[in-house]
């Protein structure tokens, strides 16, 4: 990045319509930072370039099936919006799907027509049964595992990352219940999310907690950056959607079958925002208030969409030449500032540097190279005319 | 002369064999044993490169594909052609056929070349004895037909591997360079040196042989003979086609760098292509098993000394080639086999590719090397060598009843025939001299 200073300066000089733009956009830009920087720290500067979903299911026992079932179902949405199985930690407590009292052995559904089954391609399960513990999540949240723990098992985020957190079970006032002879309380949360802040194991989070007063689980929580909607607030109850009379439990809860009915409309390139997500949710429906806490969240959540944490589009650069890297950080940071048509700008000025002729002349003839998209063609006939040349050089010698 | 009636229907019968084995190449399934393709050469990682190349991702990434990209050009396009019911490289198969047959040809006027020197210089040395020189066997017509029989080049043609083409490459240097061709030598050079590295030491017989001419015997045989003044000297080093050799081989060296670098896509490209073709063969990066000797040392090798052994291993064929061009000057061809003796036996990669070009190379100097000592013994290793091989893989790999010592003994049991092969082809091509200087003194 210093280099980059560096070179901008000469350009600067030389163009100065440009650079008293660049000064008016700076001034502006100067003044509106202090009102983006009021009550939370230094404004991140660290790129999104991944997304992590952890999801927990963290109830035990045949009844307990629509917790396993909303899991389920949130690792199929997450996973067809584009997050690879490398950055899903996926705990159930249980196995419904092999249950003795499954009669759909091996299949795991959420609605009573049966139209999917969850448990059908490819599902890896990265913390099972008696291994769901408050000790293992908190370990997978603060990333202070033993050495021997395999790497599949470990949230190996990084200060880029957009964490989507999700659990689901039976849960109280300030607690979440685990495998019925535990429980996470809400200040060991926040505890987690501040240490993870600290060790910048995300550049942003959001906790979406499907339990009854759900949203007394994120009250304690101090930490920038997170975003956390519960699906019921203090002293609610959320209630399971519908009773499957085949499998003889209820196979969904209505927090839950309401999100997937939000995200089934979608597909990875949808940029439906988390504002349009958190107000699609109606009270009358659920039976409960969906409550959502951002005052640690900075950006508007109507400009955040909501594959930033449930998919994984990622800003992508198209090149034909698979060789060049083009650093395109430093051009993020100042759009943020400038707007993109001020960094065709600085792209030119970058350009047009003065370096010693025979580079100038090389980097020509790079270009040329490289832009020539029918290379292909043009190397067919150079091939051809070789044997040609071949094949009269010896017919003269011989 | 006695194999002439019978040369052309044995050459169209070995393209017919060829070609009928063609539609059953995937049953025999020969593009997997890895006596047959190395990851220099086969067309399955030549596959792999040009789908990667179509994505607009360079060739080389992920070190499959190790080889020229203009193999890329030529080949990639047939590998995708797929006929229905066809075995998958069946348009592949088909070239192939052709380039050996083109080989075999060449392979012929490269002896019968050598036999009309041969006639001359002997006609030069001993004018009354003109009868007796005739004798033997018409070593050029033997030489291709072992080229298109012998079952190692059926089997490297079948077995969707890119050696053909390096042999014909190197067969192509060989005959220009007998027949004072210099572009064609020089192109032939350049080609086989890019298409694999170590067909570069064959420049000194290539030089040697536009130098001086075909195999003649030793040059102290002549003055006697000229002791009369003739004024004919023989053996005189004309530096004409030297310097021309010199200046085409930096025309085609030009040529085939600016055209990878054109396919390739810029300067950084071509170091991308350097690193990963050169770089690969030089540094052995991939050790699964194959017939030769380097895989089992540098798998056990600690990475302190692994340069070291690299260096002791490539200098190891280096350090030959001094000695056998002073000894064995005035026989370039037979040089070159015996240089591509040695590289097939020491080279990183090697495959029966390899062998298939310099045996026939062999069936060359089939005049001289009647004597040759352990040639039952040789023919007898290399059947055993070529059935037990597979047989050893197999047990090591599919049964898992072998290890890989049993697949290392029927390396190293190669390897030692090889040695064997050319150490007595070098003492009775010497000794061979020696009984003609004997011959011409009784006279």
């Amino acid at each position: 990045m210093a280099s980059m200073t560096q070179r901008l300066k000469p350009s600067w000089r030389n163009h100065p319509i440009s650079s008293h733009l660049l000064i008016f956009h700076l001034v502006m830009a100067s003044t509106l930072l202090p009102s983006l920087t009021s009550a939370i720290p230094s404004f991140s500067s660290t790129m999104h370039n991944n997304n992590w979903a952890v999801l927990v299911c963290t109830s035990r026992f045949w009844f307990n099936y629509r917790h396993m079932a909303n899991t389920l179902s949130l690792y199929r949405t997450v996973k067809r919006l584009g997050i690879p199985d490398e950055r899903i930690i996926l705990m159930l407590a249980d196995d419904m799907a092999c249950n003795s009292r499954n009669t759909y052995p091996a299949q795991v559904f959420n609605n009573e027509n049966h139209q999917l089954n969850l448990y059908g391609d490819n599902v890896e399960v990265d913390y099972r049964g008696y291994e769901v513990t408050v000790e293992n999540l908190l370990r997978v949240l603060t990333g202070r595992h033993e050495s021997a723990v395999p790497r599949s098992k470990r949230l190996l985020s990084d200060e880029g990352s957009h964490i989507l957190l999700y659990m689901t079970g039976h849960g109280g006032d300030e607690f979440l219940k685990f495998q019925d002879s535990e429980e996470l309380q809400s200040h060991d949360l926040a505890d987690a999310v501040k240490q993870m802040k600290e060790k910048h194991r995300f550049k942003e989070l959001l906790i979406m907690v499907d339990t009854c007063q759900a949203a007394t689980l994120f009250s304690q929580l101090h930490s920038p950056g997170v975003l956390a909607i519960g699906s019921s607030k203090k002293g609610e109850n959320s209630y399971s959607h519908h009773l499957d009379s085949d499998i003889g439990v209820s196979v969904v809860d209505r927090f839950t079958f309401y999100t997937l009915a939000f995200f089934e409309k979608l597909n990875m390139y949808s940029n439906a925002s988390l504002g349009s997500l958190f107000h699609s949710y109606n009270p009358n429906l659920l039976m409960s208030t969906a409550f959502y806490r951002m005052d640690l969240y900075q950006r508007p959540l109507d400009e955040v969409p909501v594959t930033n944490f449930f998919g994984s589009v990622m800003k992508t650069i198209h090149t034909d030449s698979p060789f060049r890297v083009i650093s395109s950080q430093p051009k993020v940071k100042e759009s943020i500032f400038l707007g993109d048509d001020k960094v065709k700008e600085i792209d030119k000025r970058n350009i047009k540097e003065k370096r010693c002729s025979f580079h100038l002349w090389m980097e020509f003839l790079q270009k040329k190279l490289v832009e020539k998209d029918d290379s292909d063609i043009i190397v067919m006939y150079g091939f051809g005319s070789m044997i040609l040349l071949l094949i009269v050089s010896t017919w003269l010698s011989a | 002369m006695a194999g002439t009636r019978w040369y052309w229907p044995l050459v169209w019968a070995a393209l017919a064999f060829r070609l009928l084995l063609v539609p059953f190449a995937d049953n025999l399934n020969l593009g997997s044993r890895p006596e047959v393709a190395t990851p220099l050469t086969s067309l399955r990682r030549l596959a792999e490169g040009y789908w990667l190349k179509q994505s607009s991702l360079s060739p080389y990434t992920g070190s499959m594909y190790h080889g020229s990209p203009l193999l890329l050009i030529i080949l990639g396009p047939l590998t995708v052609k797929r006929i229905e019911s066809q075995p998958a490289h069946l348009c592949c198969s088909l070239i192939f056929v052709l380039v050996d047959f083109f080989t075999a040809m060449l392979i012929r006027a490269i002896g019968e070349k050598l036999m009309l020197t041969n006639c001359n210089n002997l006609k030069l040395l001993k004018p009354s004895k003109l009868v007796e020189s005739f004798g033997g066997v018409d070593a050029a017509d033997i030489a291709s037909l072992i080229y298109l029989w012998n079952p190692f080049t059926v089997v490297t043609c079948l077995g969707s591997c890119t050696s053909p083409i390096d042999n014909l490459m190197v067969v192509l240097a060989i005959y220009g360079a007998c027949s004072r061709i210099v572009p064609l030598a020089a192109f032939g050079w350049v080609m086989a040196t890019h298409f694999s590295l170590y067909p570069g030491i064959l420049v000194i017989p290539v030089l040697l042989l536009l130098g001086y001419g075909p195999d003649a015997p030793p040059p102290k045989l002549f003055p006697q003979k000229h002791s009369n003044g003739d004024g004919s000297l023989v053996h005189v080093f004309s530096w004409g086609p030297i310097l021309q050799f010199a200046l085409w081989v930096v025309i085609w060296s030009c040529y085939v760098l600016l055209l990878s670098s054109i396919s390739l896509k810029g300067f950084d490209g071509l170091y991308d292509m350097l690193k990963k073709t050169l770089g690969f063969i030089l540094t052995v990066e991939d050790l699964s098993p194959n017939i030769g000797v380097l895989w089992y040392f540098f798998a056990e090798v600690f990475e302190f000394f692994r340069g070291f052994f690299l260096i002791v291993f490539h200098v190891n064929i280096l350090f030959m080639v001094c000695p056998l061009a002073i000894r064995l000057m005035h026989r370039p061809c037979f040089l070159a086999f015996v240089y591509i003796t040695i590289s097939a036996t020491l080279k990183s990669y090697p495959s029966v590719g390899d062998a298939a070009l310099y045996l026939s190379l062999l069936g060359l100097f089939a005049n001289e090397l009647a004597e040759m000592k352990f040639s039952f013994f040789l023919f007898c290793g290399y059947i055993g060598v070529s059935l037990l091989s597979p047989v050893m893989h197999n047990l090591w790999i599919w049964r898992g009843t072998g290890n890989a010592n049993f697949y290392f003994a029927t390396g190293l049991a190669y390897a030692c025939l090889q040695t064997v092969l050319v150490v007595e082809s070098v003492s009775t091509m010497l000794n061979h001299d020696r009984k003609l200087k004997k011959e011409l003194k009784k006279t």
